[in-house]
């Protein structure tokens, strides 16, 4: 694998390069923080930013999340590893951006860590890809040889549980919930405007930290991305109170892949399969 | 007076605090430590940096029930909530979150109305304040030196507690700790020694040093009101901003709420939540008009509002520090980088 710091030297040649050629008004990758452990997504928009542009193990965030900041037809550079990627092309699928104005600079990595935890992010948690599926270049050599496990192998213990058991850890794990909305707010596939959740008129759950508030919120959350999110991690790393969402998002995408036979984020010939409608689909829906 | 007992036994003087009162304190939880109600004293873990949540919660719970209804019937068979009127034990706060509440003291229990709440729980309250261990390391989110406040500062606590080795020194501060504390015959006194290491360790405790900056309020109140309009400025701090709540509960200082009715059948409860400036409605006016509808906007709402207009109107700046809002922000915003680079700007 490609050194992170020559990954960072190579992110910022190509910023530098499609900043002063005008191709693009803006990158979207990782800044300084306030140390060194501590970077930021980083929108660098000068020939001056780029020497704030840093790549290390702890840039884990998923820039696409950024994307749909900008109107419609800005020229937009953004620095995305494998799961990133997935989250670019699905929003290519849903109409959000599109292709021929984004520049993707692709990071193929294995090794990121949890700032919190230290931990090393893996398929458990994300879609354990490391190399980008869609970029226009490539800033580090392509990982081969490194066999992930299964994205859905963390399943295992969860997919135990009966559909009782299943109610009672999802309504133990949301007495947890704060409401600080961090979930969705990290997450590159919210992007409604206003969030159901925000709504007043009808206002569709109570706004105080407990049930029945917390499970409305979280449950239309998790159907809303059915089929749509990409297994990125971020939602349960921006938890503060260590949620497990990812479990339930992957248990919902493996059952996508399972009746549609396709993946998020995979092409962008690819249709949402929640928008799509083959003669050959599986009726396991209607059952 | 100065009292001690082994860290080991701590969950004794847990037992004893909850025969006379109400109980908050420390526990583990999955992801750290939080402040909660005390139901087993051997659940009370001192072992802990600091916590998640602020102990604002103690005063200023999350969601507080103010009455119970049911639409169509007359106001007399409306039901207020009862307040817990037991005497409480706050245990554990670190000294810039024992800063907090006298910022907060402002907005509760001295500017406008009174909040009966909050000032009938304050009075009932002994703060049990609990030094910084000076042998750990700081984190590096952590500038409340910034603020004045040190690592080991006894004011603002009933009684003051510092580790020495592996026992807890309790020393009264104020009278009311000074009650209490002869009341708790499962302390054993201090020694000479004891009172000598007390004062010592909070000495020490101005040599912890967190990030720090000279901060002058008239200066930093002043500049944050001239780069109002510095869309550049807010844009670039708010850049990486998701707009969640995280910084604003986690804060100790944010006091921001928001009276939510919640009906359902026929049967309603009026009650007060956390709100916080960090998200899109809360300026969503009822003609549908929304003054802040940037990220940029609400970010530099946040900062003025601790760092300028609260020094305008109550001669304080409302923060202490802690570091909580750097610390647990999905994306590492800082806000001393912020005041730093807008002292800059």
């Amino acid at each position: 694998m490609t050194e992170f710091k020559k990954i960072e030297e190579n992110l910022k040649t190509e910023a530098t390069r499609l900043l002063k050629e005008g191709l693009v008004t803006v990158v979207l990758a990782y800044g300084k923080g306030f140390d060194e452990n501590h970077p930021m997504p980083y929108a660098a928009k000068t020939i001056a930013d780029v020497e704030n542009i840093v790549f290390n193990e702890y840039c884990n965030y998923n820039m696409a999340r950024y994307l749909v900041r900008y109107p419609q037809g800005t020229k937009i550079a953004i620095a995305v590893k494998a799961a990133d990627s997935r989250a670019v092309i699905q929003l290519i699928q849903e109409e959000k951006v599109k292709r021929e104005n984004l520049v993707i600079l692709g990071i193929p990595v294995q090794g990121m860590k949890n700032p919190k935890t230290g931990e090393i992010i893996d398929s458990k948690t994300t879609c354990g890809m490391y190399n980008p599926v869609l970029y226009d270049l490539l800033l580090g050599e392509e990982v081969h040889g490194a066999k992930s496990a299964s994205p859905y192998d963390v399943l295992a213990e969860y997919e135990k549980m009966d559909k009782e058991a299943r109610w009672e850890f999802w309504k133990k794990e949301f007495d947890k919930c704060i409401r600080c909305y961090a979930c969705r707010k990290a997450c590159p596939m919210c992007y409604c405007d206003p969030c159901f959740i925000d709504q007043s008129k009808p206002k569709w759950a109570d706004k105080a930290p407990q049930s029945p508030g917390n499970m409305m919120y979280h449950l239309t959350r998790f159907h809303h991305l059915a089929g749509r999110c990409i297994d990125c991690g971020e939602c349960s790393r921006a938890c503060p109170v260590d949620i497990p969402l990812y479990l339930f998002h992957k248990k919902v995408a493996k059952e996508c892949e399972e009746m549609f036979n396709q993946a998020a984020g995979m092409s962008i010939e690819d249709k949402p399969v929640l928008v799509d409608f083959r003669v050959e689909d599986s009726d396991k829906i209607l059952e | 007076m100065l009292k001690k007992t082994a860290i080991e036994k701590i969950s004794q003087l847990a037992a004893v605090l909850m025969e006379k009162g109400t109980l908050l304190a420390p526990v583990k939880e999955v992801s750290g430590h939080n402040f909660a109600e005390i139901n087993d004293p051997q659940k009370v873990d001192l072992s802990f940096y600091n916590t998640i949540m602020s102990p604002k919660g103690a005063f200023f719970p999350h969601k507080e029930d103010f009455v119970k209804y049911k639409i169509g019937k007359p106001l007399s068979e409306a039901e207020p909530a009862v307040l817990n009127l037991k005497p409480a034990f706050l245990f554990g706060v670190r000294p810039c979150d024992v800063k907090s509440f006298e910022i907060m003291d402002i907005h509760f229990d001295a500017a406008g109305i009174i909040d009966p709440y909050w000032r009938f729980r304050r009075e009932a309250t002994t703060i049990f304040g609990y030094a910084y261990d000076l042998n750990q390391p700081v984190d590096s989110a952590d500038f409340y030196n910034t603020l004045g406040i040190y690592a080991a500062d006894p004011e603002g606590s009933d009684i003051f507690m510092v580790k020495k080795d592996k026992e807890l020194l309790l020393k009264a501060i104020t009278k009311k700790g000074e009650n209490l504390l002869s009341e708790l015959a499962v302390l054993k006194d201090g020694s000479a020694a004891d009172e000598k290491y007390f004062t010592e360790y909070v000495n020490k405790g101005k040599e912890y040093k967190t990030r720090f900056m000279t901060l002058d309020q008239e200066a930093i109140a002043k500049k944050l009101e001239d780069i109002f309009d510095n869309t550049d400025f807010w844009t670039k701090m708010s850049a990486a901003c998701l707009s969640c709540g995280i910084c604003t509960f986690v804060c100790p200082t944010c006091y921001c709420f928001d009276i939510c009715d919640d009906t359902l059948f026929g049967k309603g409860t009026r009650r007060r939540v956390w709100d916080a400036c960090m998200f899109t409605d809360f300026t969503l006016e009822a003609s549908g008009h929304n003054p802040r509808t940037q990220v940029y906007q609400r970010l530099r709402q946040k900062i003025s509002h601790k760092y300028s207009y609260h020094i305008r109107k109550y001669g304080v700046i409302s923060c202490v520090g802690c570091g909580r809002c750097t610390r647990y922000c999905p994306v590492n915003i800082d806000i001393y980088s912020i005041v730093e680079a807008a002292l800059k700007a």
